[in-house]
């Protein structure tokens, strides 16, 4: 024997599934659109089959074909005749279709094989026995069923901690289109409903009615002169039936907020006879109170008439419990508790209430497992290639692009063997397209769209003739929009932009797009003016757009579009710090249209490149001479240290490549005509290129393991660290982030940048770690006054350092000893002094 | 934490009535920057407004107007669709209202 688990609230207009489990209860979402509930709506549209959210939309437009409030009918032998299909469905077939759309909501894995199902106080045996058959046919091998009033005081009772349970009770339902009030009478031994009223045409949406017909339609009728507007908006079809789900939607919205706010404000436009309006509706809490009253009176009236029957006071009744979503309006509490003056009880969500009740009775409810079945179903699920083998009555081929640029991509499937009265079905993973289910075809095409610039996943689910997911031919689709196929021309390199590093006085890549991104492609970045740029002067702006690899050195790449913007083409001066806009299109013959707005100056500069001519700047050529001769001195330090002569002369040798045009380079004049920029550009390109194959795959392993050693020292000094250690710690996560990436670039350039990061970062920690930093003054104390920029402001500096080190006062002495390093004449021979850079940060 | 959906909600809303009030260009560059933070935080909006409109859109809650036809075109949205991307994950985070009529 086994717990049954499961609830499930089979509802009029709403349905929900929920499983106990240790204690607690699991409302379950639906995978698409990850909502509780589940609209008791079928649709038998053409081609296919939709249960839920979608169907209900066609409700009111195709009502030969969709079917709601089936619940109704329940028990009688009414048949609804559903054109598209030629036949007759009852509301038994209907109800099991909900169900078995429920029990895809379960995401766990299992399947449930029996539940507990709920039905209305008023349900006769016609009916709870129409409810049992709906179940059976829903694939429940044992079903229970359990009056709603007794679920939701079930959910109360265990989910709040009053202590006095028994007596009697009011369970007030009150949902979106249907009202129902139970007293429901409680000892130690059971739950039992004594009487019930209802009426199944009064719910929440009356409120929002009551908004449109009394305040919205009025202002409408004022301002346009329209005296038939509402009249009109009534038709069905009418001319206004667009703005009637506009309203619709607005009161909604309104109702809403009112139940938190004091007041709100209603505004939209609306054309009427050509002529477009602009309304501005304020509506307060006071004046949706005096419309909702006669509405919350009608449900207290039918409250009343069951404590009437039963000769009841109101000291009788333990509590009113809240079920369904209009309960949550505040003016329905008030009134209930003033007019009543019974407790009310909302501990419980009110719109799940009845199926946790529901998994709650199931807990306790056991039906004989068969077992035997199970393990092989069980066994089934996690070997589906070896089942599909023994099951050779159905194969399903798939056939589709795995990477497209159209909006959608075509499926097509291929059925073999019985694949009639079989249903498929296509999810995407993110929830935003079901195509419900559709009957299999020995060829069945479908089109899936498809979201832009990222990897589309897709699962098939095969559904046998009653709606029993069989689960061995699921199948799952991978589509990637805007990549590579064959269909366009991809772009062979990453194309770039050259942006500042303040920090590190040096330059850097950003991509703009990647390698095999398919042409054309368009990106606007924005970013920030990093430094001052006054109007009327020689500085500049420079908007360098590079090919290449983006892991590489700026000088690694090729200039394929350079931007001059100099103080004498600004308007006002160009602040530090002000928005830069840069809009940038690659056409499909590879033209690149530039587009650059500077917010502070409200300009804009437009430029169109053609890739085989080329745009060179010679104040960033400089630059990055000055930057690659930098690290090539460094590099060739790095080698002489670890005696890597072989390496050594190799560098020495590109240096003296590199250095044998500087002279050239500083001559050439601003305005140039002859070919000397591009000549030189091509040289530094060459060195640059060159010095990153320096040393070959072992260089490169020798820095990943230099990397993780200085990885490695850095966390040690970070958790040893006095002061700001929180935000060490998220600079070197902000590192490891990107490991992956440049390790697997093998790029000598930015695995070292890499390095350089992690050393600086590393010598932050120490010098906010109290012991260190008394070590390094000690011997900073010392130094002759030719290290200090200003040898006198740091001697008072030491006298207020060495009082603060007296005293123990360590926050004090940090910052002194910092202020000290300031005056302290460093040279760093990573940085270049005349560092111009971009202008882009 | 803040509420994104909610923002974007408001952005959305105020881009409509700019674009019905005629003077949508002059803030087409800030409604655009706007939306591009958004997308840097991985929240993509996407107005369906003019798209193709049938039963297997669950990225929209519809109301049709007019007379049921097999092609529906997306003529209003009152609120747009919002997805969530995270390390290539994509989730719809919530589904457009709009109001689908006949091409």
């Amino acid at each position: 024997m086994k717990p049954v688990n499961f609830g499930i609230d089979l509802g009029t207009t709403n349905s929900l599934i929920a499983k106990y489990d240790g204690g607690k209860v699991q409302v379950f979402k639906n995978s698409i659109g990850q909502k509780e509930t589940l609209a008791s709506v079928v649709a038998y549209r053409p081609q296919r089959v939709l249960v839920g959210d979608k169907a209900r939309e066609y409700l009111t437009k195709d009502p030969v074909n969709v079917f709601g409030n089936f619940k109704r009918k329940m028990g009688t032998d009414e048949k609804y005749y559903v054109v598209n299909i030629d036949d007759n469905v009852t509301p038994i077939q209907l109800s099991a279709l909900v169900l078995k759309e429920l029990k895809n909501f379960v995401y766990t894995g299992e399947t449930p094989q029996a539940c507990v199902i709920t039905i209305p106080a008023s349900f006769d045996t016609m009916q709870s026995n129409a409810t049992l058959k709906a179940g059976q046919e829903a694939g429940f091998k044992d079903i229970f069923l359990l009056q709603e009033p007794i679920a939701a005081s079930l959910a109360f009772f265990n989910e709040s901690s009053s202590s006095k349970k028994d007596g009697y009770w009011l369970v007030y339902d009150f949902g979106g289109g249907t009202f129902d009030v139970a007293l429901v009478h409680a000892t130690e031994q059971e739950l039992k409903v004594i009487d019930h009223e209802g009426n199944n045409f009064l719910g929440g949406a009356d409120f929002d009615f009551a908004i449109i017909e009394t305040i919205i339609v009025p202002e409408i009728v004022r301002q346009t002169g329209i005296t038939d507007f509402e009249d009109q908006l009534r038709v069905k079809y009418g001319k206004y039936e667009k703005l009637y789900y506009e309203l619709a939607y607005y009161a909604e919205e309104a109702k809403k907020e009112l139940s938190q706010t004091n007041s709100v404000v209603i505004d939209f436009t609306a054309e009427f006879s050509d002529k477009k309006y602009v309304f501005s509706i304020p509506i307060t809490r006071q004046e949706i109170e005096t419309l909702f009253l006669p509405i919350i009176n009608e449900t207290i009236g039918l409250l009343k008439k069951v404590m009437e029957n039963n000769q009841l006071e109101p000291n009788d009744v333990n509590q009113i419990v809240l079920v369904g979503g209009s309960t949550l309006v505040p003016q329905v509490r008030e009134q209930l508790s003033q007019q009543t003056t019974i407790p009310l009880n909302h501990s419980t969500d009110p719109t799940t209430a009845i199926v946790v009740g529901a998994a709650y009775y199931a807990a306790n409810k056991y039906y004989d497992s068969p077992q035997i079945e199970q393990q092989v179903e069980e066994i089934a699920s996690k070997i589906p290639s070896q089942i599909e083998q023994i099951k050779p009555d159905l194969k399903i081929k798939t056939s589709y692009n795995r990477s497209s640029r159209d909006k959608e991509e075509v499926l097509l499937v291929f059925c073999e063997g019985a694949y009639e009265n079989k249903f498929l079905r296509v999810i995407r993973s993110d929830g935003g397209f079901d195509t419900g289910f559709v009957p299999l075809r020995a060829k069945k095409t479908e089109f899936l769209p498809l979201l832009p610039s990222v990897t589309n996943l897709f699962t098939l689910h095969v559904y046998d003739n009653n709606h029993e997911e069989i689960k061995t031919l699921t199948q799952k689709l991978s589509i990637t929009h805007g990549k590579y196929t064959v269909g366009g021309q991809p772009l062979p390199h990453d194309i770039t932009i050259e942006v500042d590093d303040v920090e590190n006085k040096t330059t850097r890549l950003e991509a703009i797009f990647e390698r095999n991104s398919l042409l054309p492609q368009k990106r606007t970045l924005y970013r920030e003016i990093s430094k001052t740029i006054k109007k009327g002067s020689k500085d500049a702006l420079i908007i360098n757009i590079l090919e290449g690899d983006k892991n590489a050195r700026p000088s690694s790449n090729l200039t394929i579009g350079c931007i001059k913007i100099t103080g004498k083409d600004l308007a006002t001066d160009l602040v530090k710090g002000s928005d830069i806009e840069i809009q940038l299109h690659i056409t499909d013959s590879r033209i690149l249209n530039t587009t650059v707005f500077l917010v502070m100056t409200q300009q804009e500069f437009k430029n169109v490149f053609s890739v085989s001519e080329k745009k060179i700047s010679l104040d960033r050529l400089r630059d990055q001479y000055n930057q690659l001769e930098s690290e090539l001195t460094e590099t060739i330090r790095q080698f002489q240290y670890n005696q890597d002569d072989v390496w050594e002369i190799q560098a020495n040798a590109l240096l003296e490549d590199l250095q044998s045009v500087k002279e050239r380079l500083f001559k050439i004049k601003e305005g140039d005509k002859s070919d000397e920029k591009y000549i030189v550009a091509q040289k530094i390109m060459r060195v640059s290129q060159a010095s990153d194959k320096l040393g070959g795959n072992e260089r490169i392993s020798m820095l990943v393991e230099e990397y993780f050693g200085q990885k490695e020292r850095t966390r040690e000094a970070i958790s040893t660290s006095d002061f700001q250690r929180e935000e060490m710690h998220k600079k070197i996560q902000k590192i490891e982030a990107s490991e992956t990436s440049f390790i697997r670039s093998k790029n000598v350039s930015f695995i070292e940048n890499k390095i350089r990061q992690l050393h600086d970062l590393h010598w932050d920690a120490l010098c906010n770690t109290t012991s260190f930093l008394i070590t390094q003054y000690i011997q900073w104390r010392e130094l002759p006054p030719e290290f200090y920029k200003d040898y006198s402001a740091a001697k008072s500096l030491i006298k207020m350092a060495d009082g603060s080190l007296e005293k123990e006062q360590y926050a004090d002495f940090r910052k002194q000893v910092f202020s000290l390093t300031h005056l302290m004449v460093i040279t760093d021979h990573r940085f270049n002094k005349d560092f111009k850079g971009t202008g882009i940060g | 934490m803040i509420n994104y959906i909610q923002i974007i909600n408001q952005l959305f809303e105020i881009q409509t009535k700019v674009k019905e009030s005629c003077t949508s260009a002059n803030f087409e560059r800030n409604f655009n920057r706007l939306f591009s933070l958004f997308e840097e935080e991985g929240y993509f909006v996407q107005d369906p407004t003019g798209e193709k409109y049938s039963e297997t859109r669950t990225d929209c809650e519809a109301s049709i107007t007019g007379q049921l036809d097999s092609k529906l075109r997306i003529t209003r949205t009152i609120k747009p669709i919002i997805y969530h991307r995270k390390d290539g994950d994509v989730r719809l985070l919530q589904k457009a209202v709009v109001i689908a009529e006949n091409n």
